[in-house]
């Protein structure tokens, strides 16, 4: 099983790196059809004003359009596509990876920085398939798959080696669920700090090619709208379980102490997207320094110690 | 038919303010002519939320990335000073500037302090502000709007119907209560309007979420109050220890296991603990990590264990001074012996029980050996130091020490937190009110119908403020009325023959 589990994070990395290889290509490839007027002009009739706004979003999934509009083939086109399924196939491998290793090992895969560093892949691609899916904003997998392949290949440098419980690990159910909806918090996380990127790297209003503006502002907000309550659910589901092993709810440990500064910076957030002189820019900020707080908390026991650090 | 449905984006936002709920950073009407006024403002500003939240945030991150003092440390200015000065080769020339700014204790620093009291104020502040306009849009809606807000909201729609206006106003409210909204009608002199809703608690999560904030800050304060925590109980195998504290508990560990994996890390810590209120047994169960016992609010969680030492002490009367077992939990600097203390106050004398600690065998201690380091209180050098072998009484200044034998103990935490449960409802609170804020958003539809030369015109509009998942529902819920407003002879358009 722990070999199949090996296997499978290996095929989901290698089509992680093709799907970002697709992506990577279309932008170039797109940025050469722009330079050339005629060849642009010839796929006007398929287009809606909405695909200027992303250069890897064609109108390929959006249903009604693509039905509408006679299918134009064109290298980009085909390639975004391919990107898409390559991303949703190595989601389905990175699954089968985390339920083979939960098989063998005999719990949930959470008991060192190997599984966790899997699960919190698992997490942003799952997010990125999701949010494509809703708001076929591609170009923010340019951040989130170079993201992922680097977790995964961390991954794979500190080796799959299988641990046994310790005692105040073995409460199953309420670390799973703390664990699993941390993943998925963590994920939509992702989505709002790719999102926020691209934000702030244009100017006021906007620039061609790339997602607009006011899109991946709401963008950004609806990723921490599913991440933000999770995450309070997770730093709520720590304190029972601290309460339950160590008899302190809350004990300034640094990782609590870190994801407490993670909900912070997200409910500053929250309340900045709608006070004057903060809507936009100052807002997407915080996203890029919640992201930064969420990999502090992921990596920090690698140099901070405290009770989480049994989890190296 | 015609239908023309118009969004824009939220950015550009629609400042037509609807209902003050624009207005997030307080009434602007009122004149800032005293302190208390200007007071008031500055606590229900956004802005001064978020910069006290991020403040907070700071003071997070200031404990994450810097080394802080254990717990009860800074009550001890000795040991504090001792800790400071061990850290130095970490932090350099900061580690006084750190110190004298109260880094090292963030989370009890007076930064942390105001921060937490403005915090609750201002949230507190803005509940109140709030809630009345809340109550006021969910039981008194608006109900009517004026043309403008029909030519300009973010969303918006006019549809021409055949019917009559009566009829238009039956298929529209038919078509919105299958959405499920509520409506409301409230005809005027310029045609028929009518207001729809869903969800009209969602807004109530916001104060739900405040409210719980504050809850979860007066738990932690109590905790920190009220209530006891012994992470060093220590209760040997056989012995009944006093629990303290004004609880009149004693605690008895009947027996303790460990249990290992083949690779030699621990699987398993079980005590078998029995409770005693005033004598009288009242509670047994198997306490492992993870699994406490908890009676009349005091809990017991396992926690750590080892080895003690039985002993019999006597005078020289032959009266028991000590028959107990003393836990060896500490270990020498050196790591080389695990050391266990007797008080015996009465007699004026403590003793240091000494064994070689596991794996460190001593020449001078063996096994079925202690030493004992006696001192008189009051003196520092001890007055004797003698090995004692297990079952063999000595005689040492009038006093008989008797090593009996080796026990285990276990090592709990015992302690009881009023202010847990007011954490727990404050976080369940919290949870319940982000998801009614977070995904039931309250969705609010205005409808003006009126007759026009051609038939009938149904005007709809809707705000969309941070609520995008909205516009495909608002375009369906269009869709529905126009189809509900086409004779049948035009239903061909969509479809259907039902000829
Ligand atoms: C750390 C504690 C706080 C938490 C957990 C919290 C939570 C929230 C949440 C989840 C929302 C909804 C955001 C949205 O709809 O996007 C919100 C809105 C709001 N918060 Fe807070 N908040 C806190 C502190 C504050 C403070 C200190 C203030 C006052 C300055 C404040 C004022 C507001 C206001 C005015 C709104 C908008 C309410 C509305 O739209 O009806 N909050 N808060």
């Amino acid at each position: 099983m722990l070999k199949y589990s090996q296997y499978s994070l290996i095929a989901s990395l290698m089509l992680v790196v093709l799907a970002l290889v697709c992506y990577v290509l279309v932008l170039t490839l797109k940025k050469s059809v722009r330079q050339a007027p005629a060849m642009a002009q010839a796929g006007v009739g398929a287009r809606t004003s909405v695909d200027d706004d992303d250069v890897l979003d064609d109108d390929v999934d959006g249903g009604q359009r693509a039905t509408v509009a006679p299918v134009v083939t064109s290298r980009p086109r085909a390639l975004a596509l391919y990107g898409t399924h390559f991303t949703r196939v190595a989601l389905v491998f990175l699954t089968a990876c985390l339920v083979f290793r939960t098989i063998a090992v005999g719990h949930g895969p959470f008991s060192n920085q190997y599984e966790f560093s899997v699960s919190f892949g698992w997490g942003m691609i799952a997010a990125y398939v999701y949010f494509e899916h809703r708001y076929h904003v591609r170009t923010i997998a340019l951040l989130i798959l170079p993201l992922t392949t680097g977790l995964l290949l961390y991954a794979l440098s500190v080796g799959a080696t299988a641990n046994p419980l310790v005692p105040a690990l073995q409460n199953n159910l309420l670390l799973t669920i703390h664990v699993a909806v941390a993943i998925i918090a963590y994920g939509a996380f992702s989505v709002s700090f790719a999102a926020a990127c691209l934000y702030l790297i244009q100017p006021e209003g906007g620039r061609r090619g790339l997602p607009k503006p006011a899109v991946l502002d709401e963008l950004g907000y609806r990723a921490v709208i599913i991440g933000f309550p999770l995450l309070t659910l997770v730093v709520v589901l720590g304190a029972v379980w601290a309460q339950i092993a160590w008899g302190t709810y809350w004990s300034w440990d640094p990782k609590e102490t870190a994801s407490l500064l993670t909900w912070l910076v997200y409910g500053a957030y929250l309340h900045a997207r709608v006070a004057r002189g903060w809507v936009g820019r100052r807002a997407a900020w915080l996203l890029v320094a919640g992201f930064a707080s969420v990999l502090l908390t992921f990596f920090g026991n690698l140099f901070f110690g405290g009770l989480h650090s049994y989890a190296k | 038919m015609s239908q023309d449905v118009r969004t824009r984006p939220t950015e550009s936002g629609d400042r037509e303010s609807l209902d003050g709920l624009d207005d997030l950073d307080g009434g602007g009407s009122v004149a800032a002519s005293d302190v208390l006024d200007r007071l008031w403002r500055f606590f229900i500003s956004m802005r001064t939320g978020l910069v006290l939240i991020l403040g907070l945030g700071l003071l997070s991150l200031i404990g994450t990335l810097l080394v802080q003092a254990p717990a009860g440390m800074t009550t001890d200015p000795a040991a504090y000073t001792s800790w400071v000065a061990s850290i130095h080769s970490k932090y350099g020339g900061w580690t006084p500037v750190f110190d004298k700014l109260g880094f090292f204790s963030v989370f009890t620093s007076i930064w942390f302090k105001a921060i937490t009291v403005l915090l609750t104020t201002s949230v507190l502040a803005c509940s109140v502000n709030r809630a009345p306009r809340l109550w006021k849009i969910a039981f008194h809606p608006r109900t009517r709007m004026g043309e403008t807000f029909f030519t300009h909201a973010a969303l918006r729609a006019n549809i021409l119907v055949a019917t009559g206006p009566d009829t238009a106003m039956d298929n529209v409210r038919e078509v919105l209560k299958s959405h499920r909204f509520r409506t409301i009608s409230d005809p005027d002199d310029n045609g028929l309007n009518l207001y729809a809703d869903r969800f009209r608690w969602g807004p109530f999560g916001t104060v739900v979420a405040h409210l719980s904030f504050v809850i979860i800050l007066l738990g932690f304060f109590l905790s920190a109050t009220t209530g006891f925590k012994d992470t060093q109980f220590v209760a040997p195998v056989g012995s009944k220890v006093q629990v303290g504290h004004g609880t009149g508990l004693t605690v008895e560990a009947k027996s303790f296991n460990d249990a290992y994996y083949p690779d030699g890390s621990p699987s398993d810590y079980v005590s078998d603990l029995v409770v005693y209120k005033n004598g009288v047994a009242v509670d047994r169960q198997s306490v492992r990590v993870n699994h406490p016992l908890t009676w009349d609010g005091v809990s017991f969680y396992q926690s750590f264990f080892g080895t003690a030492a039985a002993m019999k002490i006597t005078d020289a009367a032959g009266k028991t001074l000590y028959n107990d077992a003393a836990a060896l939990q500490w270990q020498s600097d050196d790591g080389k012996h695990s050391i266990g203390q007797i008080d015996m106050k009465a007699a004026g004398l403590s003793v240091y029980v000494i064994v070689a600690a596991s794996g460190k065998p001593d020449p001078n201690i063996k096994a079925g050996q202690v030493q004992l380091e006696i001192h008189q209180n009051g003196t520092d050098a001890p007055i004797a130091t003698q090995v004692v072998d297990q079952g063999k009484p000595s005689t040492i200044a009038g006093v008989t020490y008797t090593f009996e034998r080796t026990r285990q103990y276990t090592g709990l935490i015992v302690a009881r937190d009023p202010g847990a449960m007011w954490v727990w409802v404050g976080s369940t609170l919290l949870v319940l009110g982000l998801f009614l804020v977070f995904f039931f958003p309250h969705r609010r539809v205005w409808v003006r119908i009126r007759k026009t030369s051609g038939g009938t015109e149904i005007l709809c509009a809707s705000t969309m403020k941070r609520d995008v998942a909205f516009e495909p529902q608002f375009h369906q819920l269009v869709t529905d009325i126009q189809l509900a407003g086409t004779p049948s002879s035009t239903t061909q358009e969509v479809g259907q023959n039902d000829a």
